[in-house]
């Protein structure tokens, strides 16, 4: 068994036993994907439409705070304990370690984001009488899309998590999350009134993903030891 | 170091101890010069971090996780062959059997640290990094902490690199020591060396009848190689700078004094400690 493959399986345990984190995503997930769903639906036209528009919306903004959230739970706070200190002693290369939380990250925040996307077809259904189902793109974009743009933001707020300071992380974490919802909103503005989502608006989302994915592997070599090391709190 | 030896790395808080492990762990790059542990410059190494085993102030260990899902995670971190049944045994060998399935963070300090070293010994390292073992420790729980040094180092011929400014601790452990000032290295010699040979030699003296006393400072008097001759009562204190302790002894009774009993005088580690900090301090050494 790789050693990233250890990490991620330690990750989710961890995750998993984190009571109040759990507890908080689940939360999110039960607002945002019941409560939402009645005023959303009404102002979005016609309802297999708009049930697409949310599949693919909503759920990856859930997704992406899902990842938000378990980051900073799998990232930060072995910094914040100073546990990352004997982990950097072990043989575990820093790409091994980063990559493992990432996917210690993904595994929980991508089957939340699966729950959410049946919570929200769940109430939609109940809300409109009808049965709704999204359509094959969005549901190729809900299973396989979504988790690979939870891999890339927590892929990048983990590796500037690794990078900066506890300060600059607070101030830096927000501006990411906020800016890559202002970026899903911007599209979507972009893609006007008529817009509805289609393979080739799927695969640009994947293809995005992949490229935030590619960019963050490439810069784990900046990261070093020392690096964390200078940025853990006194 | 020496293989088997037991190392102490002595100094006041701030002076680098810690600073001095982390560069040698390949933590931090040295301002100059360069650090190797068993040949290997640990910072572009990975693969000789296999045989080294590190103890932080920190346990590295996860609350939330029990004691023996925190072994086993490190343990197949290190690619331990069979960690199921290397787990086990240092558990016994800290004397955790039984608390296995319990919250890491429901242990005490003292548990913990038994975990820790528990988790810096999961792959057999040929060299262990202890930084302040016992800091925290009830008297104890430090006690066991020391008894586990002892017995890795003379069982399984490990090498032991102690962080410490518990100096009753390294002088009872160590064999040998570096004392650290201001990020330099003042003093660095064996234990025994420092405390027992010195340029002089402590020696007292107690007479078994106070009234020979002053004969007795007379007959030291007369001797060469000694130093400095004090009285207390019945107990005399001398100095010597040549002569040996037995010659002295010969000397008195030869003379018809009465000794009931002599001691050499060794200078306990904290003596030595505090003399080098005061000549570090005083700009002497």
């Amino acid at each position: 068994m790789s050693r990233i493959t250890v990490v991620a399986e330690k990750e989710v345990r961890q995750l998993f036993k984190s009571r109040n984190v759990m507890l908080s995503a689940l939360i999110f997930v039960v607002v945002f994907g019941i409560f939402t769903i009645p005023a959303a639906l009404g102002g979005m036209g016609e309802a297999g439409n708009a049930m697409d528009t949310l599949g693919f919306y909503l759920v990856l903004t859930l997704g992406i705070f899902m990842g938000y959230l378990f980051t900073a739970q799998v990232f930060l706070r072995e910094k914040q304990s100073g546990v990352i200190e004997t982990l950097l002693c072990t043989p575990l290369s820093l790409r091994e370690l980063w990559s493992g939380k990432v996917a210690g990250v993904t595994i929980p925040a991508t089957l939340l984001t699966y729950f959410s996307a049946a919570l929200i077809t769940g109430t939609a259904t109940i809300f409109t009488g009808e049965t709704l189902l999204p359509s094959l793109p969005v549901l190729f974009h809900i299973i396989i899309v979504v988790p690979a743009f939870i891999a890339a933001t927590s892929g990048l707020i983990g590796f500037t998590q690794f990078m900066l300071g506890m300060r600059e992380n607070q101030i830096l974490n927000f501006g990411i999350i906020f800016g890559i919802i202002f970026l899903i909103t911007f599209v979507r503005e972009l893609a006007g009134p008529g817009f509805s989502v289609t393979w080739g608006v799927v695969a640009a989302t994947g293809g995005l993903a992949l490229l935030i994915i590619l960019a963050t592997t490439w810069l784990t070599r900046f990261l070093s030891r020392e690096r964390i090391m200078v940025t853990l709190p006194e | 170091m020496e293989k088997g030896e037991i190392f102490g790395y002595l100094g006041p808080n701030g002076a680098g101890k810690t600073t001095t492990l982390r560069v040698l762990l390949g933590l931090l790059s040295p301002t100059s010069g360069s650090a190797t542990v068993l040949d290997a410059d640990l910072v572009k190494d990975d693969a000789t971090r296999n045989r080294v085993g590190v103890l932080m102030e920190n346990n590295g260990l996860y609350d939330q996780l029990t004691a023996r899902e925190n072994l086993v995670y490190y343990a197949r971190l290190y690619e331990v062959i069979r960690p199921a049944d290397r787990v086990t045994e240092l558990l016994e060998f800290v004397g955790l059997t039984g608390r296995e399935k319990d919250l890491v963070g429901n242990f005490s300090t003292g548990m913990k640290r038994k975990l820790g070293i528990a988790r810096a010994l999961l792959h057999r390292p040929e060299i262990l990094f202890l930084d302040e073992p016992t800091s925290g420790l009830d008297p104890e729980a430090q006690h066991m902490v020391r008894e586990l040094i002892l017995r890795l180092s003379q069982a399984e011929s490990m090498t032991v690199f102690l962080n410490s400014h518990n100096l009753d601790e390294v002088q009872r452990t160590c064999s040998r020591v570096a004392i650290l000032h201001q990020g330099r290295i003042r003093a660095l010699d064996s234990v025994r060396h420092l405390t027992s040979a010195g340029r002089k030699t402590g020696f007292s003296v107690t007479l078994a009848d106070p009234g020979q006393a002053g004969k007795a400072m007379d007959i030291l008097s007369s001797l060469e190689g000694i130093d400095e001759v004090a009285r207390n009562e019945n107990v005399l204190g001398i100095m010597l700078v040549s002569v040996p302790p037995h010659e002295i002894v010969a000397a008195l009774v030869g003379n018809g004094i009465r000794v009931e009993e002599a001691r050499i005088q060794k200078r306990s580690l904290e003596e030595i400690y505090l003399d080098v900090m005061r000549q570090a301090e005083g700009g002497v050494a």
